[in-house]
């Protein structure tokens, strides 16, 4: 029969068999959330297509067309700018909603245990499932307008994959202060909005002058959007400055991450 | 040394809450004095949900866990069920474990009955495969039939409980913590469920359960953990644990009592007059024996002129709320002026038995018998316990009744000639 011990201060030794027993939780809530999201819709899933279809719209009129930003290699402006959104997107909502999960999900883990970090990777696994409905769009769009994908399109996944970890990594760490710091449910919406200015989503790296180039590339989330960029549009070149910042940036936060939520899970019943 | 399968080894659980008091001065006026309490970090104060749990639980047992709202039940059941860590002690289990502390727990609106079944399942610790397996019985026990692809949000509350239930009542962990779930549903269905619990219970899984309601205590628990701020003070036998459980829920800690809060039944306005509080003499806490008087003192207030004469009637009920006895008393004064005074009150030979009873004391004045009014009813008004003459509290059989003749003749006859 299965041992279980519980003790004070975390000495949980079977944390990642317990996460293992309760994989298809992760599943069903990722499918409730799809399901919720768009069930009373009359378009129902067609809204994961016309949201960010509408902002690349709005980015390419704007940024493109009267702001005049550059776009990367040769790609049309309104493709770089969809697939900038689509990592960035990605990157963000798992940022915000990893960081609010215990407020979220409080009514749940007050009455009943599972893992408590399956809610934000339920959350995480139905906002890939948007992410992916965006790539069957912009693989379609792509093939309108005649600039076809290269191979360098099957890394694709990978790429999104990391725009998640790392997006969750922070919200994690920030889960944790999120309990006691209730201003935090606050500034976080705020403070992603302005960090997509200073991230590579609607504009080129390149038209960062020289001299700024190195403080930009401190940004985490540059690397991840910039590498998704590069799969898709052929002819750019692959930046490993900001890549392997935002590679360094996910090895610190991740184990950070992970080890900020484990502490708060133990407890936070008793303060929210 | 016990044969059985040891479950569940709670050794020396501790669970603390910091409570923050917010300094609160009489003079803040001023916005800066405000301003200033609200900077000043909040006094805090440790709490001790449970201060030392220690008990075995084994293989196939029905426990039962009681004790007064705020004894640590629901913290104890949520540190064994890892909602909460424990602040000390050490807790093993062997088998899977899954709680039933709310049904329900992940329910969502929009989703049909059949979604919510696989949700709730997952949530609760259940895989697809038995889901599956479970689902025509869930939905034959909740009785929801062709509902069950209708979002949950059009059910009745009824439906939606009983749905609820059914799911987690399929769980099919080795130890089932379940807090209160119970009283879900109308009467019919409630007895469905405890039909279904009893089921569980005989099927030899070990059962942790919590309630208010000693008959399902009862009917399911073959044995009764009593808690009492944060400590086990009982642990044996049902009947035991449900004395103990009702001394510790009624023993009145004080021997002084005020009204002033105390609602009134519905008519009572007390605008004539009121009973102000209630102090026993001599005994602390409320403890008689057999043959002691129990003497009290009332403090009472007129509010109008002319009352008249005033008089009480005392009744007596058990715990449970049957009624014991009643006593009719005199006048005891003629009051016809607004003023406080003090009345002394002995019952003598109330032959009670020996157990716990509550008091209610009715005021009642009048210029005459005739047209006396009733003008206050507190209750209770005390709460106290009556020992054997020996001073023990040994049990009393039922069936003898909750009073007792204390002054009966027996004579010996002689060749059928009276002396």
């Amino acid at each position: 029969m299965r041992k279980t011990v519980i003790e004070p201060n975390g000495k949980n030794f079977q944390y990642w068999k317990d996460i293992w027993n309760y994989r298809e939780l992760a599943l069903n809530l990722a499918k409730r959330d799809i399901v919720v999201r768009y069930k009373q819709t009359r378009i129902g899933l067609g809204w994961a297509l016309i949201a960010p279809i509408i902002s690349t719209i709005v980015s390419t009129f704007i940024f493109g067309t009267l702001a005049n930003l550059s776009t990367d290699g040769s790609a049309p402006y309104f493709i770089m700018v969809f697939a900038g959104n689509t990592a960035w997107t990605m990157f963000s909502r798992s940022l915000t909603t990893s960081s609010s999960t215990f407020i979220m999900n409080a009514n749940i883990m007050k009455k009943v245990y599972y893992p408590r970090i399956l809610s934000p990777i339920g959350a995480e696994l139905a906002y890939l499932v948007d992410a992916l409905i965006s790539m069957a769009m912009l693989i379609i769009m792509m093939l309108v307008v005649g600039y076809y994908p290269t191979v360098r399109m099957l890394l694709f996944p990978v790429f999104l994959f990391l725009n998640l970890v790392l997006g969750m990594a922070f919200g994690l760490f920030l889960s944790a202060f999120n309990i006691k710091f209730r201003d935090l449910a606050q500034i976080i919406p705020f403070a992603v909005s302005i960090w997509q200015y200073i991230t590579p989503v609607v504009y080129s790296v390149d038209s960062i002058p020289e001299k700024y180039r190195l403080l930009y590339s401190l940004n985490p989330a540059a690397g991840f959007v910039n590498a998704f960029k590069w799969c898709i549009i052929g002819d750019m070149k692959f930046d490993w400055f900001t890549f392997l910042v935002a590679i360094g940036w996910t090895v610190v936060f991740v184990p950070c991450g992970i080890a900020a939520f484990r502490k708060s899970e133990r407890t936070f019943v008793d303060l929210v | 040394m016990d044969e059985r399968l040891k479950v569940l080894e709670i050794r020396n659980i501790k669970k603390k809450y910091v409570i923050k008091h917010i300094g609160k001065s009489e003079n803040q006026t001023s916005v800066f004095e405000k301003v200033k309490a609200k900077l000043k970090s909040p006094e805090k104060e440790d709490f001790w949900a449970l201060s030392g749990i220690d008990f075995d639980v084994y293989q196939g047992e029905k426990v039962g866990i009681i004790g007064k709202n705020g004894a640590g039940k629901s913290t104890l059941l949520k540190v064994i069920s890892r909602i909460t860590e424990p602040t000390d002690g050490r807790i093993e289990m062997l088998g899977t474990i899954s709680s039933m502390l709310e049904v329900g727990t992940g329910f969502n609106g929009e989703l049909t009955g059949r979604e919510n079944i696989y949700l709730n399942g997952a949530i609760l610790g259940m895989t697809k495969a038995e889901v599956d397996r479970k689902f025509d019985e869930i939905v034959e026990f909740s009785e929801v039939g062709k509902f069950i692809d209708t979002p949950v949000k059009r059910y009745s509350s009824g439906m939606f409980v009983r749905l609820a239930f059914a799911v987690a009542s399929t769980l099919e962990s080795d130890i089932l913590l379940v807090d209160e779930v119970l009283a879900v549903g109308d009467s019919r269905f409630q007895k469905k469920c405890i039909d279904k619990m009893k089921d569980i219970a005989s099927s030899g899984r070990t059962i942790l359960f919590v309630s208010h309601q000693m008959n399902t205590i009862r009917q399911l628990c073959d044995r009764v953990i009593v808690l009492n701020e944060g400590k086990v003070i009982y642990n044996g036998d049902v009947e035991g644990g449900i004395r103990v459980y009702n001394s510790e829920a009624y023993t009145q800690k004080s021997n002084y009592v005020e009204f002033a809060d105390l609602p009134r039944p519905v008519g009572y306005n007390l605008d004539k007059a009121e009973i102000l509080s209630l102090q026993i003499l001599e005994n602390e806490p409320c403890i008689f024996e057999a043959d002691e008087s129990i003497k009290f003192r009332l403090h009472i207030k007129t509010k109008v002129e002319n009352i008249g004469d005033l008089s009480f009637r005392i009744l007596i009920w058990q715990a449970d709320e049957t009624p014991v006895e009643i006593a009719f008393t005199k006048t005891f004064a003629n009051i016809n002026d607004v003023r406080e005074f003090d009345v002394d009150v002995s019952i003598n030979d109330h032959n009670l038995a020996p157990g716990l009873y509550k008091a209610t004391i009715i005021l009642s004045g009048g210029k005459s018998t005739a047209n006396s009014e009733n003008l206050d009813y507190v209750y209770p008004a005390f709460i106290f316990e009556v020992l054997h003459s020996d001073g023990t509290s040994r049990s009393w059989p039922r069936q003898w009744g909750r009073s007792h003749f204390d002054d009966v003749d027996v004579q010996l006859v002689e060749d059928g000639n009276a002396q």
